[in-house]
């Protein structure tokens, strides 16, 4: 399940390793209003070309991003065929039934394939770049007007790094179980997917129980530490918009303009 | 459940959101189970029902968001309505715990429970319809996909749920709702 997990940080010095957290976030939202807007062919050949250049100046193994696509393969044909047989379409190429082949469902099924394709490129790429304290500092960065409407930002921006540092201890928890269901007689490899689905079931009181007994102790040993809530704590390093930051938001930015106009 | 402190609340938010990554992880080799066996809406409930109505919008915000940027899954294109859908979920669990008192531990889940699925399932049809998928969503698709399609996971919610948090009291991990001692002085 370890191998699973999309997208982990691999420490580096590379030109995305070294954009602020909070500049690289703000990018990938404009890189993801881009992707909604692009329905031309110079838009995809345009969205592809900058892809490339952000895979390549990442500097991460491409290997880990194919794979994760790979994965991803029998959902596409999924999205793609059941756009194809299912867009309600006037110039229907077969019809029987209640399924309508078309050229426009296929085109429909192509862009939707395409705009998930690029983001989980893109946030492969983010997430392997960036680490978790970086994010969660980036998040706080982004969030800070929340402020306004008495969003406790300090105390959302904890959590979410706590959430994301639980991530691989749960998931080492659950294999632990998965091998004790096992050991009980458990059929998680039945051909039968009903077996198999069935078989998930008894994890989930293990899990929870587990997991709850870990975020006692670690409320228990914050509170007894003085921990009193985010409020008023000082950050570990205050980030300071850079000309490479500056310079990756407008190149974002234009790509998003660029996908409007054309 | 009043007796919990901020920071007990914001750690176990912190867990659910992290559960609402792993688990679904689970039912990710199973072809269709997110939308039959809907294991991601357990830790937004248990979030909601356990911290309040606070942690449990945030739990419906953060647990698919940082599933889908990490894993894909929920895509992209299924994520507002989700994220709609989860929300509706802890924040009404969570009031509802804050509203409904009936003496009996159970009931209060089982109540809070019942109302935030309706109001949920509710809640994310008419923002299919109205935002989403405007023009193409109909009664019958609202039906079958958050009513028949789903029953497996609503069945496992109403099973687990409650259970989960009755063991969680009993093994003194979350306060009781309902301190036996507190009964007895009030009588």
């Amino acid at each position: 399940m370890m191998r699973q997990m999309a997208g982990r940080y691999i420490p580096g010095d590379s030109v995305l390793h070294n954009i602020i957290p909070s500049a690289k976030l703000f990018s990938f939202i404009l890189i993801i209003a881009a992707v909604i807007f692009t329905n031309t062919v110079v838009g995809y050949g345009a969205m592809v070309a900058f892809t490339v250049c952000v895979v390549l100046y990442s500097n991460t193994p491409i290997e880990g991003l194919i794979k994760s696509i790979a994965g991803m393969l029998p959902f596409f044909a999924v999205i793609f065929v059941m756009n194809s047989l299912f867009y309600s379409s006037d110039n229907p190429i077969w019809k029987f039934w209640f399924i309508t082949l078309s050229k426009e469902g296929m085109i429909q099924g192509l862009n939707v394939v395409f705009r998930i394709a690029i983001i989980i490129i893109i946030s492969g790429v983010l997430t392997q770049t960036t680490s978790t304290m970086g994010l969660m500092s980036g998040i706080e960065t982004l969030i800070k007007p929340l402020k306004y409407i008495r969003v406790p930002v300090e105390e959302v921006a904890m959590i979410l790094s706590v959430a994301l540092q639980f991530i691989p201890t749960l998931i080492e928890e659950s294999d632990k179980i998965k091998k004790a269901q096992i050991a009980r007689g458990a059929r998680f490899e039945s051909e039968k997917l009903s077996e198999r689905a069935m078989a998930m079931l008894p994890m989930i009181v293990p899990l929870f129980l587990s997991s709850f007994k870990r975020a006692d102790e670690l409320s228990m040993a914050m509170e007894s530490r003085g921990y009193r809530g985010a409020k008023g704590r000082t950050p570990k390093a205050r980030e300071s918009l850079d000309r490479l930051s500056v310079m990756s938001i407008i190149a974002c930015a234009a790509l998003c303009a660029l996908e409007v106009i054309i | 459940m009043s007796e919990m402190t901020s920071v007990k609340k914001s750690i176990i938010c912190a867990v659910c959101i992290a559960l609402c990554y792993v688990i679904p992880l689970f039912f990710h080799g199973i072809q269709n189970a997110g939308s039959i066996f809907c294991p991601m809406h357990i830790p937004v409930f248990m979030c909601g029902l356990i911290c309040g109505w606070s942690y449990g919008l945030l739990c419906g915000i953060a647990g698919p968001v940082i599933s889908s940027a990490l894993t894909g899954m929920p895509p992209i294109a299924y994520l507002p309505n989700m994220v709609t859908e989860l929300v509706i979920y802890g924040l009404v669990a969570g009031l509802m715990m804050k509203l409904v008192h009936t003496k009996n531990t159970y009931l209060d889940l089982y109540i809070s429970l019942v109302v935030a699925i309706v109001l949920g399932r509710i809640a994310a049809g008419i923002v299919r319809a109205l935002i989403f998928t405007q023009g193409t969503y109909s009664m019958a698709m609202w039906v079958s996909g958050y009513v028949i399609t789903s029953w497996p996971g609503t069945l496992i919610q109403f099973i687990f749920i409650p259970s989960i948090i009755m063991a969680l009291m009993k093994g003194r991990l979350i306060p009781e709702r309902y301190p036996k001692l507190q009964i007895e002085g009030r009588n």
